[in-house]
């Protein structure tokens, strides 16, 4: 008879013994006994190797009063969970895109940066991609020319690929179509398509857009693409020798900001756009006679687009030279005083709303409310309240109606910006930087696409040789009423 | 020298010594009017005194020749000398120093003639020309008397002197009798004058270091010794084992047991080891040394010679075996209040970065899962305790095997490897909890349970061999995953042990021509660690063999290189011994010589800061060579290596690494972040963060990824909140790119090792001694990093667990006589380097007063700040045993 100590996890069995002549599988059964952990899952450490359950004592050569080690647990043996885990890397491509949280990026088939930058611009634009989609059910309509089908029909795809892609897309088929459709782009450079302007691109495949998108019933108003960036001008054309004065309308689908000595904000281009000096005859005068053309927005557009005059054809060199005056552009626009006066009554109350609400966001009372009790209470401030009230009166009864109508506010939040750089229109290289519907701004470098911070998007604003804003565009902010 | 017709102008170094004395005129004539003004009344007395005893020493009556003799010595042993101004008596003297000359020479054999000796030889201090030895030849034919009576820098010339007498005598075979005599009264006079120092210097110029210990006394041996241990670091050759052996033998001899014990450590000479145990009788001390031993890594029996007692042996060897190392880190957790076991999130602090990682991917990435496996295996090192792992599973759907499955295939082995990392040092539980692991049906787990058992046992022996016995079974199974789990396992287990029965069960499969290369490449690893530092013959010649049956492709192969690794290993700081070996690999097949001798050489020379070895390494670098050679890698990790050991040569290689950079191939560039990671290892040195912060922006993405490595090895345990915040910034900056991001999560695991109680560093007892083990853990990660894309990135990222063999919690523990941890005020603060210092010097600056247990930084020492206790070891590192002072007094 030996007698041995076992030792398992922290404690120690003392005094067990073993009898020589049985085999260790009564050991293994004695200390079933005293563990709990089953014989087939006991490890039983000797000098130099694990006790088997056939073996001979004598042979392992066990002292008396020596200590072995046990391991073995009564625990549950692991398994695999039957739903087997799906990891990103199994993923089929277009799944991971959408775990990237953002699009691919277009490939440059050579010197098509101002393409591809045009592209990502309009692509963010939820609605013209909806627009899009819904093209294919409508069909061609007998107004609307071959290649310009061909055109809306490639712009369709591109999106859609891009959407499904992780790896950036090759637009080579769009920009077939594009070439073939407006010829200008097909210019050739030592062999070499030329690098063209994004702008030209832009205005060319809005105009194509819209062209196609209207619908068959050819009503201004399903104009889609007019609605989304059409944006209605008033102008009032008066002539200082006679007096003369004459009012237009105008349908434009980008805003000028002329850049001059004086113009170091958006804002500052803006008025300085929308003002003009033109020469044309004068009925009551006879002859040309210089008149002044002033403009204000009757109209907002859903995405307002503006273009930065940064070109110019300068005649000493025979090209279009650069201007890169730095030019600031705000997150958020107010172009409340670029109205006319029948738009900004529209938006006055909109604007109070929203007014609140933020006041709210940030913990203040708006204060209707808090002076409750006051007996001066402003005009203003009283339409506001009593707005504010009906509109929610009229929620729970108006039912069926959405929660309240979106009304315009003038306020916008910029969303892409396309931006040049280098010194002339024809070279350098073109960028789109776009903010996702997660808040994330997104530079795509062709087919690079990559994260940016919100205040570097600001910093484009020129004034050096760093990539400059030449094209923005602002989504209009709504509030319910 | 023939004196000339002037006495004033004796020769050469007459010359040079005028201008010294700040004498403006060059005209003799005008320079002695010029003199006599300026003296004052008992200059001049004095002067005028001398010139008589000059003429009288001529006279040819012996009595006054003697009278002036004695009266001129009287007069030269008064005056007192300082550094700046030669004393008044030899100043006038001198002009009469050619005279004298002259006069010796004819002199006939007599006491005077040899008082004349004297005197010469004291005047030839200033006068002698260089190299002329004047005062020492003087000195020869002199009386021989007290030699101290002339003054300390008549010695210290003299010693000089003897030194370059001594070389060139040896050049002549000359006997060298006489010299000895007068080195004799040279040491004896320094070493009772606080000059050990120079003492020391002389003896190792006359390369007689033996006499050294017939004169140090208990006053002196300390700073002897400190002198003579950080000397050898910058000697060549045998000459630092001699100077180290003189030092053991001091310190043996005034029973400085614990310093003795760690000189013996250093020449890794088990004799000595073995003598400091049989040398010592207090039974206390001796488990101190345990623990000092045990710090260090190697595997040590302990006999009944050293310890007769059966009972305080065992004990004696439980602490040797490390049995009580898990209690005391956790009992330093537990102090610190950092228990609470830490999430990979808390790691990343996602939340800081603006935004960017706000919106995390809904599926599961493995890449990003085993990362997060390998950052909570890292910072949960040793805890016992996490959130993925080890939470129980009895909950609803058992979420431990939950992380488990969360990754994929080969994942899977490192993730239940990992359990071995949390409970690192932990034997029993660590066994509890991996036992399941075993019986499951999924082959990477079991091979990860396998790998979790070796790296719980890391530095841990246990009598029963628990590794060998659960691993031993696996070692020659069918899948090969499982096989290089279980001999991994083995490798870390018994790293240093040099275990005759794995030899035995892992050689065969070095030579077997069906193994696959992958586990051929991990058993010879292995076998280099078993047998690290160790040159056996046996093994080496079974890598040998393996390397030279590989096939042209498999040389080809990125795991190849763990083969000369494995070989290099062997060798690991045994210096020449690796020359036969280094031979043999010349034969081999040409893809993989270079990188063979490159390993070999490395690893040899390996913390020995041999400045030829490390020129060697440096032509290699500079070399520019075609693409697809491999050896210049492991050239610049042995750069660090070789260098690694001291301060100075450190701070060198850092800068010829910058040159590197700069000058050196892509496939050099790759390889120096990491040499700057082995040089810094968890030391945060500003500059070398910079540079590497620097190069993490590389164009060249390895490189970067090496760099990110390494931010996160020389932050290693560290917490250090810049680095941390580095990688923080990385992470964004490559949050697209999957193989970077692993690298950032690594490194901000490895920042946040063991919650910040852990180092990598392989050097411990004030960076004296360095664990072999350590460093071959290190050193094979390194040359896995050399090819990442490959090993780590690929289905081999366990061999990030190969640090655990340096993992060392950086800690200063003190225990009462019964090994229970108590809790005394200590200073903890800068070391300073104090060889050479007189007095007692502070050795600590900007310290600060804390309770231990207490964290050491990289180059902190600390000191007791009571008088309570006396501390059982000098080294206030690890685990300290603390006496009670008998003659402390309540104030």
């Amino acid at each position: 008879m030996l007698t041995v100590s076992v030792k398992w996890q922290k404690k120690v069995f003392e005094g067990i013994e073993i009898d020589p002549t049985l085999p260790p599988y009564v050991f293994k059964a004695q200390l079933y006994d005293l563990t709990g952990v089953p014989p087939e899952r006991q490890k039983i450490m000797v000098k130099g190797g694990l006790l088997k359950d056939d073996a001979d004592w004598s042979a392992i050569g066990v002292k008396d009063g020596q200590k072995l080690m046990m391991m073995g647990t009564a625990d549950e043996i692991v398994k695999a969970p039957e739903k087997a885990i799906v990891f990103a890397e199994d993923l089929p491509e277009e799944e991971q895109a959408t775990h990237l949280g953002y699009s691919a990026g277009l490939v440059n088939l050579g010197n098509t940066c101002y393409m591809n930058s045009t592209v990502q611009c309009l692509k963010s634009v939820p609605e013209l991609k909806s627009a899009l989609s819904n093209y294919a059910l409508t069909g061609r309509s007998a107004d609307v020319d071959q290649t310009s089908h061909m055109l809306t029909v490639a712009t369709r795809e591109l999106f859609g690929d891009l959407d499904r892609s992780v790896n950036a897309v090759s637009p080579t088929q769009f920009w077939m179509i594009l070439r073939k459709k407006f010829p200008q782009f097909s210019q050739l450079q030592n062999g070499m398509h030329m690098q063209q302007d994004a702008e030209e691109c832009w205005t060319q495949l809005l105009y194509t857009l819209s062209q196609s998108l209207k619908a068959p019933t050819s009503s201004e108003d399903s104009d889609a693409v007019k609605a989304l960036f059409g944006v209605n001008l008033r102008s009032r054309v008066h002539c200082q020798e006679s007096g003369e004065e004459s009012s237009e309308t105008e349908s434009v689908y980008s805003l000028k900001c002329h850049i001059s000595h004086e113009v170091n904000h958006l804002h500052e281009g803006l008025k300085h756009g929308l003002k003009g000096e033109l020469e044309k005859t004068s009925p009551a005068l006879g002859r040309t006679a210089l008149y002044l053309k002033e403009s204000l927005i009757d109209s907002l557009p859903r995405y307002l687009t503006v273009q930065f005059v940064r070109f110019f054809w300068k005649r000493e060199t025979n090209q279009k030279a650069k201007i890169l005056r730095k030019v600031d552009y705000p997150l958020e626009l107010d172009i409340f005083d670029l109205c006319s006066e029948e738009l900004r009554k529209k938006l006055e109350a909109p604007r109070q709303k929203l007014r609140d609400e933020e006041g709210k966001k940030l913990g203040l009372q708006p204060k209707s409310t808090s002076k409750d009790s006051d007996v001066k209470m402003t005009d203003a401030e009283a339409s506001s309240k009593e707005s504010g009230e009906s509109s929610t009166v009229t929620q729970p009864e108006g039912g069926s109606s959405e929660k309240g109508t979106l009304h315009m506010t003038g306020i916008y939040d910029l969303v892409s910006v396309l931006t040049h750089k280098g010194r002339s229109a024809d070279s350098g290289h073109y960028v789109a930087w776009v903010k996702q519907e997660s808040g994330k701004w997104i530079q795509y470098d062709d087919s690079h696409p990559s994260l940016q911070r919100e205040e570097d998007i600001t910093k484009l604003s020129g004034g050096g040789d760093w990539h400059m804003a030449y094209i923005i565009m602002y989504k209009a902010r709504f509030v319910s009423m | 020298m023939a004196p000339g017709p002037d006495p004033n102008s004796v020769g050469d170094g007459a010359k040079r010594d005028e201008a010294t004395i700040k004498v403006p005129s060059k005209d003799p004539k005008k320079k002695d009017d010029k003199k006599e003004e300026d003296l004052s009344e008992e200059d001049l007395q004095l002067k005028q005194n001398l010139e008589l005893y000059v003429e009288r020493v001529q006279d040819p009556n012996p009595e006054l020749q003697k009278a002036a003799l004695e009266s001129m010595r009287q007069e030269i042993r008064a005056s007192t000398s300082s550094m700046t101004s030669v004393p008044k008596p030899l100043k006038f003297l001198r002009p009469h120093y050619g005279t004298l000359k002259e006069f010796h020479k004819n002199m006939a054999e007599s006491d005077l003639k040899k008082l004349l000796a004297d005197i010469l030889s004291v005047l030839a201090l200033t006068m002698s020309a260089e190299g002329q030895r004047e005062s020492l030849g003087y000195r020869l034919t002199g009386s021989e008397g007290d030699i101290g009576s002339w003054g300390h820098e008549y010695v210290r010339n003299l010693a000089g002197e003897i030194a370059e007498e001594y070389t060139v005598r040896q050049g002549e075979e000359a006997s060298i009798e006489d010299l000895m005599d007068l080195v004799q009264q040279i040491v004896a006079f320094h070493m009772k004058h606080n000059a050990e120092t120079e003492a020391v210097d002389l003896l190792m110029d006359v390369e007689d270091l033996d006499l050294l210990l017939e004169h140090v006394d208990r006053t002196n041996f300390r700073r002897t010794c400190n002198y003579l241990t950080s000397a050898a670091k910058y000697l060549p050759g045998p000459d630092d084992m001699l100077v180290l052996d003189i030092a053991y033998m001091i310190y043996i001899k005034f029973e400085e047991y614990p310093n003795a014990l760690q000189i013996a450590l250093f020449l890794d000479n088990m004799q000595y080891v073995k003598q400091v145990f049989t040398s010592c009788t207090d039974l206390l001390r001796k488990k101190q040394f345990c623990y000092m031993i045990s710090r260090h890594g190697i595997t040590f029996e302990l006999d009944p010679e050293m310890v007769e007692n059966d009972v305080d042996r065992e004990m004696l060897q439980d602490i040797v075996n490390n049995t009580k190392l898990s209690e005391g880190y956790l009992t330093l957790a537990r102090d610190i209040e950092v228990m609470e076991a830490k999430t990979p999130e808390d790691i990343y602090k996602a939340h800081l970065l603006d935004g960017r990682a706000s919106s995390g991917p809904s599926a599961d990435s493995a890449r990003q899962n085993l990362a997060a496996t390998f950052v909570n295996a890292f910072v949960n090192a040793g805890f016992g305790q996490d959130k993925l792992m080890t939470v129980p599973s009895d909950s609803t759907s058992g979420s431990a095997g939950n992380w488990l499955f969360k990754n994929k295939e080969h994942g899977k082995t490192s993730a239940a490897a990992s359990l071995g990392m949390i409970l690192l040092w932990d034997v029993d539980a660590g066994l509890t909890h991996l036992d399941k692991y075993f019986h499951s049906n999924d082959n990477p787990i079991i091979a990860g349970a396998l790998l979790g058992v070796g790296i719980v046992n890391c530095g841990i022996k246990n009598d029963c061999d628990p590794a060998l016995a659960l691993l031993g079974e696996y070692i020659d199974k069918e899948d090969s995953s499982v096989r290089i789990g279980a001999i991994m396992g083995l490798g870390i287990a018994y790293a240093g042990s040099q275990n005759d029965q794995i030899r035995s069960s892992l050689s065969p499969i070095l030579n077997d021509a069906k193994a696959p290369l992958d586990v051929i490449a991990f058993a010879a690893l292995s076998l280099g660690m078993i047998y690290v530092g160790s040159c056996n013959e046996e093994v080496a010649q079974s890598i040998i063999f393996a390397l030279m049956d590989r096939s042209e492709a498999e040389l080809g192969e990125a795991l190849t290189r763990f083969l000369p690794l494995g070989l290099g290993l062997l060798y690991l700081g045994k210096q020449e011994s690796v020359e036969a070996t280094a031979e043999v690999s010349k034969t081999f097949n040409e893809k993989i010589r270079k990188y063979c001798d490159m390993t070999l050489l490395s690893c040899a020379y390996a913390g020995t800061g041999n400045v030829l070895k490390v020129q060697d390494l440096l032509a290699q670098c500079g070399e520019h060579l075609e693409k697809g050679d491999i050896h210049q890698g492991p050239a610049v990790l042995g750069l660090a290596m070789v260098a690694m050991s001291e301060e100075l040569g450190l701070d060198m290689a850092i800068r010829s690494l910058e040159r590197v950079l700069q000058y050196g191939e892509q496939n050099v560039r790759r390889a120096v972040p990491l040499a700057l990671g082995l040089l810094c290892k968890s030391n945060p040195k500003v500059t070398v963060m910079d540079t590497l912060s620097r190069l993490s922006h590389d164009t060249d993405s390895e490189v970067a990824m090496s760099a990110i490595v390494s931010l996160g090895l020389i932050g290693a345990g560290t917490n250090n909140a810049r680095i941390a915040g580095m990688l923080r910034n990385l992470s964004s900056y490559y949050y697209k790119d999957a193989s970077l991001l692993f690298c950032v999560r690594i490194a901000q695991g490895l920042v946040h090792m063991g919650k910040g109680l852990l180092t990598l560093s392989p050097f411990h007892s004030e960076r004296l001694l360095l664990s072999p083990t350590a460093l071959a853990g290190i050193v094979t990660l390194l040359h896995a990093c050399l090819d990442m894309k490959s090993i780590i990135l690929g289905k081999y990222h366990y061999v990030l667990y190969f640090l655990v063999l340096a993992m060392q919690p950086r800690m200063m523990l003190t225990v009462d006589e019964n090994l229970k941890p108590i809790s005394v005020p200590v200073r903890v603060g800068q070391a300073v380097d104090v060889v050479g210092q007189a007095g007692r010097p502070k050795t600590i600056t900007g310290f600060q007063t804390h309770s231990t247990p207490v964290l050491l930084a990289a180059g902190e020492r600390a000191e007791l700040a009571t008088d309570k206790y006396i501390p059982l070891s000098p080294i206030l590192e690890g685990f300290i045993i603390l006496k009670e002072n008998p003659d402390y007094r309540e104030e």
